[in-house]
């Protein structure tokens, strides 16, 4: 197993349990008795708990708004939508097409069914031909078709399941109107016109007439479910609308879903004129009938396939696409509901790309702009975009070799140097924290973490400085300018304003309340974890409340050693500035400033445990 | 108060090394984040979405669209971290076994199990709303405006997970109302039909439910459904795998289970190669019901029906999850066996030895058909409506239809089975009614509200003819004047319906009021207590209001009762 990279995840405040509402685990619908039961006295956030996959983020995918001092994530921002636009052709799609045409691009772009590669038109008359390739004057002999799909990757190509174009244009229209095989489909306009014809050509005698039957015929067999949807529609309008001229209008269907016995008490009540039903829906039952025939949507249903499983005889496992190639089919209606033939690779169509958009984001509470997009679709590039990791600190975490006897012993492994395999159970384990601020102010960490770990296999964890302080972010430049001398609490001749305390080289020693390392605008600490024995007889054979314990297999990742830190950063900043504040504030006290704190749990992944 | 602005978790952490500071925050009973201001005044009106929950994906679309704009199947990959990239590795197939075995093979493709007691509630909503946010971020293109919903959710789902569900789309989506519709009433009305028979070849369980009316009048459950194929599957190639686990014993399907594929692969196989056998019983000749078949199914090489004459068709099954790449040459035919075992299990000749909850299919399908009414049944029977994935198994829906066919034929409807139907058959006043309704055949019976209720009901189907048709004069030419046809009815008949999602996005768009119709403030001051028993509810003033200002589904203002419908029941 590949050496794990320590890692840092940040739980969105959003996310809290105490925040939700629906932790409610064991209440099954119960009144809730005035007690949320949230406010656990120990409320330590479990990163192994299923549902903190849904909460953790790494710094990078979350968002920061200025005006809420808040972190925002994905489940707590509003979403606007600046542009719609194909990945393909970087055409913009006005939102008005969406409702009409659907989410996904109605030029020629496609993906390969097979590898979901681009596909592309090639016309059928050049591609076999070099010669024409090499014809000194390509005007002179235009593509002419037909044309095909055709993917570069996997050579797939939409002759293979029948599919030819006329056209090199219009693609998206032509497949529209193909099914798999070639045989064109008939929109449902075109079907009431033919039906219309058919009637005028004297074959008025119910579909039964010579000549027209055939063609009745073919249209009932082959009845696709656009079509049989198209139908239905028209049906339940055309009896509702008349269920309306009769007074009873829209509770015709006024029941669904509803008074649903699951026994037979309450269809006996029906037979014996049982209260409940008749209250409900006096006289509405009945206003409307079932369709009856095709024309009006009601398709029987044709069991037989014999023909597919003969396919399958023939074909094996080849003739059939995988779970993937299935899953990426976009919705298709053109044909009658194909069930199991859907699994053929026959069925498979070509991908119209789904269209993508650009989105603003905005703070749900104050509304304000956190991130929008550049108008133009080619760049991917932001005019606004306020990254939390621009106002949060950030946490880099690196193994500590602080018991090896030789040289190297107090220094941290450098960033390059190959990590340690995994810790040792039960046998102690460094490592460093450096904490890094962004703001420009300097801000005061406190963290907070459960001596044990959550979980069944609960490792001690010490973080030896669990306060400190952060310079600011100041410029760079700002700090050559000042003087670069001792102008730090407590400094050593640190270089470059760094500090190492208690150390001149070499021979560092961690120490409770003390950092381990101080830089313009970050400081490093200590964390001691003695990991726990991954063995499931050093279990307790039941818990605390002599409830059952978990002795099942080791679950993925939870040899992994992640401790939960609470992390709070506050700061002061001037008052004023802020619009509603800024008269009063000078009005008053100039020297007034205003704290902020911004806190939230934190998960430290730092390695995997030894099994052995 | 400009500058801090307290959140929730910073009041509700303790301090760090210090006790909790004082009692609970002072927090109204069910305290959503209120993170959120004022979503209504940002409403986008003009769309309704409409989803179709299950337990292995979720559909989601616009209210008359002919189809969802896409689906998002739950897999493990959804419940890992922001940034968790581990999926993409090479040796992450082969690494399954870490992941998901033993009780838990497959269960990271479901996004609930209907047994409550092992499952964190919580986690059934995150799922939920990661998915959703997925599927309207790609599928529907959509902001975060609130948009009103109508979900479609199965009948059986116990309140507690449609709660974790509702708790999540309110809280997480804003919608100001929610209205929750059944599969089973939206598969009629995607059929065009008012009764039906639906067989849900569903994952974790077949459910043959009777809809009569738009109403759901009786309901069967059999554990045999897509996971126990799946399972059954694995279970064939391991014992061709030669590494066989332990042959499970035919009373114990879920408990010590070895597994040495993964779920991946074998439900891939199962729905790529697995077949059904023609119903034996379809020709005339049916061998005799205590035959036993074990032995020919044990060596399953001989397959019935299809072209017996030519050589059995051999496929190759590459396998990658085996611990090393391997493939299996096995006959095509016998890519049956999981079938028959998971639906039919044809190790026992008499269904009377198997517990209700797992009856074969064929076998449920004929209880079921059998505890209805004569007349219910008549319709229903030529209703049938088949499905759920297992739908797609090739054949399947052929052989169910043919041996409920044949159990029919053989025993007609008069198998003294279930106490409730032999009551009604006792009853005398149901006898009259049921003469009375044939006696009446095609004469009709007004539906006027004078009308007793039995007239009404079974003016289903004759009723029809006193309806006005529709006013197509092609339609009328074609059919030669006012519809008189016979509905069908006392015959097996299988049709085809669009589907729930569809069924509900019809219903939407006609804007037929939903009953179970639950408004956004309700819910999070009350939750599923709030709601009363669906027979409470005055349905007449609920439609009342939904024709008035506030557009249909507006469901339930403050202070009338409002419903879960047939959720709220159980
Ligand atoms: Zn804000
Ligand atoms: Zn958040
Ligand atoms: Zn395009
Ligand atoms: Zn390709």
């Amino acid at each position: 197993m590949a050496p794990l990279t320590p890692y840092t995840y940040i739980q969105c405040p959003c996310s809290d349990p105490s925040n939700l509402s629906y932790s409610r685990a064991s209440d099954s619908g119960s009144p809730i008795d005035g007690n949320p039961g949230f406010d656990d006295e120990e409320h330590t956030f479990d990163p192994r708990a299923p549902r903190s996959n849904y909460s953790l983020y790494p710094l990078e995918y979350l968002l920061y708004c200025e005006d809420c001092h808040q972190i925002r994530c994905p489940r707590c921002i509003a979403e606007e939508i600046a542009t719609f636009y194909c990945p393909s052709c970087l055409f913009e799609v006005p939102s008005s097409n969406l409702k009409s045409e659907g989410n996904r691009c109605t030029r020629s772009c496609f993906q390969c069914p097979i590898c979901i590669g681009p596909l592309s038109v090639t016309s059928f008359e050049t591609q076999p031909d070099p010669n024409l390739l090499a014809a000194p004057d390509h005007a002179a002999a235009p593509h002419s078709g037909p044309y095909a799909l055709n993917c570069s990757y996997c050579h797939w190509s939409s002759a293979e399941i029948g599919i030819k174009f006329d056209k090199s244009n219009g693609i998206h229209g032509q497949l529209a109107k193909l099914r798999n095989g070639g045989t064109t489909r008939l929109t449902a306009k075109e079907r009431k016109e033919r039906r219309k014809d058919i009637l005028q050509s004297g074959g008025g005698g119910g579909g039964t007439a010579p000549g027209a039957s055939g063609d009745t015929g073919n249209d009932q067999q082959a009845i696709d479910m656009e079509t049989q949807f198209t139908n239905l529609k028209s049906f339940y309008q055309g009896q509702l609308s008349e269920s309306t001229s009769g007074g009873n209008g829209l509770s015709s269907l006024g029941d669904l879903g509803f008074a649903s016995p699951t026994s037979l008490s309450r269809i006996m009540s029906i037979y014996t004129g049982g209260s409940l039903h008749d209250k409900k829906s006096k006289s509405r039952v009945g206003s409307m009938r079932e369709a009856l025939d095709p024309n009006e949507g009601l398709i029987v249903a044709d069991l037989d396939e014999s023909a597919a499983i003969e396919k399958l005889h023939s074909e094996g496992i080849d003739g059939t696409v995988d779970t993937e190639q299935l899953l990426n089919q976009p919705p298709y209606l053109g044909e009658p509901h194909l069930h199991g033939r859907s699994r053929f690779g026959s069925e498979l169509r070509p991908i119209p790309y789904l269209l993508r958009t650009k989105r603003s984001k905005r703070c749900p509470v104050c509304r304000h702009i956190i991130s929008k997009p550049e108008a133009k679709i080619q760049t991917t590039r932001f005019r606004i975009r306020l990254i939390a990791g621009n106002y949060v600190p950030s946490i880099t975490i690196r193994p500590l070799n602080l018991n090896d006897n030789n040289g190297a012993a107090g220094t941290p492994l450098p960033p390059t140097a190959p990590l340690p395999d995994t810790l040792q159970p039960l046998k102690p384990a460094h490592f460093l924290l450096i904490f890094k601020n962004p703001i420009f102010e300097g801000v005061k960490i406190s963290l907070a973490t459960p001596a044990k770990t959550p979980g069944r296999f609960a490792s001690k964890v010490t973080v030896l400085c669990p306060q400190f302080e952060i310079d600011a972010n100041t410029d760079v430049w700002d700090e050559a300018l000042k003087d670069d001398g001792a102008r730090r609490r407590g400094a050593g001749g640190g270089r470059k304003g760094d500090e190492r305390p208690g150390s001149t080289q070499g021979q560092q020693r961690a120490e409770a309340g003390k950092i381990w390392e101080r830089g313009r605008n970050w400081v490093s600490i200590v964390v001691e974890v003695v990991p726990a024995s991954l063995r499931l007889d050093t279990l307790p054979t039941e818990g605390p409340e002599g409830e059952k314990v978990d002795m099942s297999p080791l679950k993925e990742d939870e040899d992994v050693l992640e401790i939960p830190i609470f992390v709070r950063v506050e700061w002061e900043v001037d008052a004023v500035g802020d619009d509603l504040g800024s008269s009063l504030a000078s009005s008053r006290d100039k020297e007034a400033k205003e704290k902020r704190e911004l806190a939230y749990w934190c998960v430290l992944g730092l390695g995997r445990v030894s099994q052995a | 108060m400009a500058g801090v602005l307290p959140h929730r978790s910073v009041a509700n952490i303790k301090s760090p090394g210090g006790p909790n500071s004082g009692s609970g925050p002072s927090t109204p009973m069910r305290p959503i984040t209120s993170t959120f201001a004022s979503p209504s005044s940002l409403r986008a009106d003009e769309d309704i979405i409409v989803i179709e929950f299950d337990t292995r994906k979720l559909q989601v679309g616009f209210a008359g669209d002919s189809t969802p704009r896409g689906t998002i199947w739950f897999g493990p990959d959804q419940q890992r971290r922001v940034g968790d990239f581990r999926a993409w590795l090479p040796d992450y197939v082969t690494d399954w076994r870490q992941r998901a075995t033993g009780d838990q093979w497959g269960k990271d493709y479901e996004l609930w199990q209907y047994d409550i007691r092992d499952q964190d509630l919580g986690v059934v909503g995150d799922r939920a709303e990661r998915a959703l946010r997925e599927a309207f971020t790609k599928y529907l293109l959509i902001d975060s405006r609130p948009r009103r919903m109508v979900c479609v959710l199965p009948s059986g789902l116990p309140v507690p997970l449609l709660s974790a569900v509702l708790d999540s789309l309110f809280s997480r989506f804003q919608p100001p109302t929610v209205a929750l519709l059944s599969p089973t009433v939206s598969l009629a009305v995607a059929a065009g039909v008012r009764s039906a028979l639906i067989v849900d070849l569903g994952w974790s369980e077949t459910v043959v439910t009777s809809i009569y009316e738009y109403r759901e009048v009786h309901c069967a459950r059999s554990v045999r459904g897509g996971r126990m194929l799946t399972e059954q599957t694995h279970d064939f190639l391991a014992k061709h795998l030669s590494q066989a686990p332990k042959e499970p014993t035919q009373d114990n399907h879920e408990q010590d289970r070895e597994y040495v594929l993964s779920f991946e692969e074998c439900s891939g196989i199962a729905a790529r190669l697995v077949w059904c056998k023609p119903s034996q019983t379809s020709a005339a000749a049916k061998p005799a019901e205590g035959l036993p078949t074990v032995q020919e199914h044990d060596e399953c090489e001989e397959v019935q029906g299809t072209s017996p004459a030519k050589e059995p068709t051999v496929v190759n099954i590459p396998l990658k999850s085996a611990g090393s790449p391997m493939s299996l040459e096995l006959p095509l035919d016998s890519l049956t066996e999981p079938c028959e075992n998971a639906f039919f299990d044809t190790r026992y000749d008499s269904h009377s030895s198997f517990d209700d909850h797992e009856l074969p299919l064929h076998v449920l399908v004929y209880r079921s058909l059998l505890k209805l009414p004569m007349d219910v049944r008549s319709i229903c029977m030529s209703r049938i409506i088949f499905t759920g994935g297992g739908a797609n198994v090739l054949g399947l829906r052929q052989r169910i239809f043919g041996e409920v066919s044949h159990l029919v034929q053989e025993r007609g409807w008069d198998a003294v089975e279930g106490k409730a139907v032999e009551q009604l058959r006792a009853n005398p006043k149901l006898k009259r009614q049921a003469t009375r309704q044939a006696g009446h055949g095609s004469t009709g019976v007004a539906s006027q509200s004078g009308n007793s209720v039995g007239a009404e009901q079974d003016g289903v189907w004759h009723d029809a003819a006193n309806v006005v048709p529709e006013v197509d004069p092609i339609e009328e030419q074609l059919k030669g004047g006012t519809d008189k046809r016979p509905r069908a009815q006392g015959e097996m008949r299988a049709i085809e319906s669009l589907g729930a999602w569809t069924g509900a996005s019809l219903i939407t768009h006609l804007k037929v009021p939903a009953i179970a119709t639950i408004d956004r403030e309700l819910w999070l001051q009350q939750g599923a207590s709030g709601a009363s028993r669906a027979s409470e509810v005055d349905v007449k003033a609920q439609q009342r209001q939904s024709l008035g200002p506030g557009g249909l589904m507006r469901g339930a203002s403050a202070g009338a009762p409002w419903t879960l419908g047939i959720w709220g029941t159980s």
